[in-house]
């Protein structure tokens, strides 16, 4: 019996997709058998950020409402044998699920997967309620950004009414450089509004968009920053002990080269 | 005294004192007792005391005719004595509200000053004026609530 996991932000535009993709991906690599779940209905993303939007036939809409059966409608990747996505509608919109549907369709994915990664819509509407429905655990995504740690904190709230407790944190763009001077809020400040236990903090890497662009998750990538922290994190879904990554850019390469060419 | 662990919805958790109990020497009203942080868009009202065993996030409220003791970190807008009762105070181990009334003071902290008390504070009117203070446990006499 898998696990179903609800990626979420209540704020638009932090990396959900992103890391529904990379999560999915990671784990996929590892040898595990993935099913993603795209609930954003209406803005499918999650297929482009994979490469696959050229290979959909059905989507969740045509599942839940019997239009084709499951098997039919799931996309295999092209690269990972054990990846599969199966898209959000385009032409509809979030009423056409319903959370009982969802459950039922969670359950019907459980038996045959190892994880279950549900990419949620942005809002706490029914798109949302629809995601967490027949989640097991929740993991809430955030910006180091005053607005999103308030949208998130909505969130956390919402999932333990649902009953979806101690929700994991992903602190997404962080820039250590912005919070060394006192411009952005760290990891600690986070944390010490929210509550929850931390799964990973992905630093700002222009590698997303890069990778994104070409439908390929950046955690496939060992030589980025953000492709380690993304790879940290699986690891810890996957139930490995991992260290927190020094994001410290400073400490690493180039501060070596610094000392040894004599900048600093 | 009443006591609530958790709301039915959990977004909102109201209810009214039922009338003093005569054993009750601490507080002369009905006193709730809320075990778990209020986040973002929780709220709390009661007519009577509350007690928050854990956090106010930004974007909470907690709304009482009586005393607000916050067992934690206070940061969202709280309304104690809002039925117009001036003696009742707010007190938090971090006081650091978005915004605090009593009876109907309004007040909020200034806008470029920064302030991380890490210790208990105590607002309360005095004089007509909303004053915060340090807590101080023993010796002077808290009010009329503790
Ligand atoms: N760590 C990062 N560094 C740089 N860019 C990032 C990072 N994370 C996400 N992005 C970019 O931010 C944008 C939004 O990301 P994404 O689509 O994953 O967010 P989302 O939460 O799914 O948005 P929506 O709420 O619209 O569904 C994308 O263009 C993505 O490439
Ligand atoms: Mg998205």
């Amino acid at each position: 019996m898998g696990e179903v996991i609800v990626i979420t932000s209540g704020k638009g535009g932090v990396g959900k997709t992103t890391t529904t993709a990379n999560i999915g991906t990671g784990l996929a690599a590892m040898g595990y058998k993935v099913a993603l779940l795209d609930t954003d209905i209406g803005l499918r993303n999650l297929d482009v950020v994979l490469g696959l939007e050229n290979r959909i036939v059905y989507d969740i809409v045509d599942v839940t409402s019997g239009n084709c059966r499951l098997k039919q409608a799931l996309i295999k990747d092209k690269r990972l044998e054990g990846l599969h996505l199966l898209p959000a509608a385009q032409t509809k919109d979030k009423t056409a699920v319903s959370p009982e549907q969802m459950c039922q369709l969670c359950e019907d994915l459980k038996s045959d997967f190892d994880f279950v990664i549900i990419d949620c819509p942005a809002g706490i509407e029914q798109g949302f309620r629809n995601a967490i429905a027949g989640a097991d655990k929740a993991v809430v995504v955030t910006t180091p950004e005053v607005s999103a740690v308030r949208d998130a904190d909505r969130i956390i709230g919402l999932l333990e009414a649902a009953d979806l407790r101690e929700p994991k944190l992903i602190i997404n763009r962080i820039r250590p450089k912005m919070v060394r001077q006192g411009d952005m809020m760290g990891i600690e400040d986070i944390i010490d509004i929210l509550a929850v236990d931390l799964l990973g903090v992905i630093p700002e890497d222009e590698m997303i968009v890069i990778t994104t662009n070409r439908g390929e998750p950046v955690v496939t990538d060992q030589n980025t920053r953000a492709g380690q922290a993304y790879q940290n994190i699986v690891r810890r879904v996957a139930g490995d002990e991992v260290p927190m990554m020094n994001l410290d850019e400073e400490t690493g390469f180039f501060k070596k080269l610094k000392k040894i060419i004599g900048l600093k | 005294m009443a006591y609530i662990k958790e709301s039915a919805q959990g977004d909102i958790l109201s209810g009214f004192g039922q009338g003093s109990q005569a054993d009750d020497n601490l507080f002369d009203e009905n006193t709730i007792l809320v075990q778990r942080t209020l986040r973002s868009g929780q709220s709390v009202r009661y007519s009577g005391n509350v007690v928050i065993l854990g956090d106010v996030n930004p974007g909470a409220e907690v709304t009482a005719t009586g005393n607000i003791i916050v067992m934690g970190a206070l940061r969202g807008v709280v309304h104690a004595g809002a039925n117009g009762d001036e003696t009742t105070v707010v007190m938090a181990f971090r006081l650091n509200p978005t915004q605090l009334r009593i009876a109907n003071h309004i007040t909020r902290p200034p806008d470029n000053e920064k302030v991380d008390m890490d210790l208990p504070e105590i607002a309360r009117i005095k004089d007509g004026v909303v004053t915060i203070e340090a807590f101080q446990t023993g010796g002077e006499r808290q009010g009329k609530a503790i």
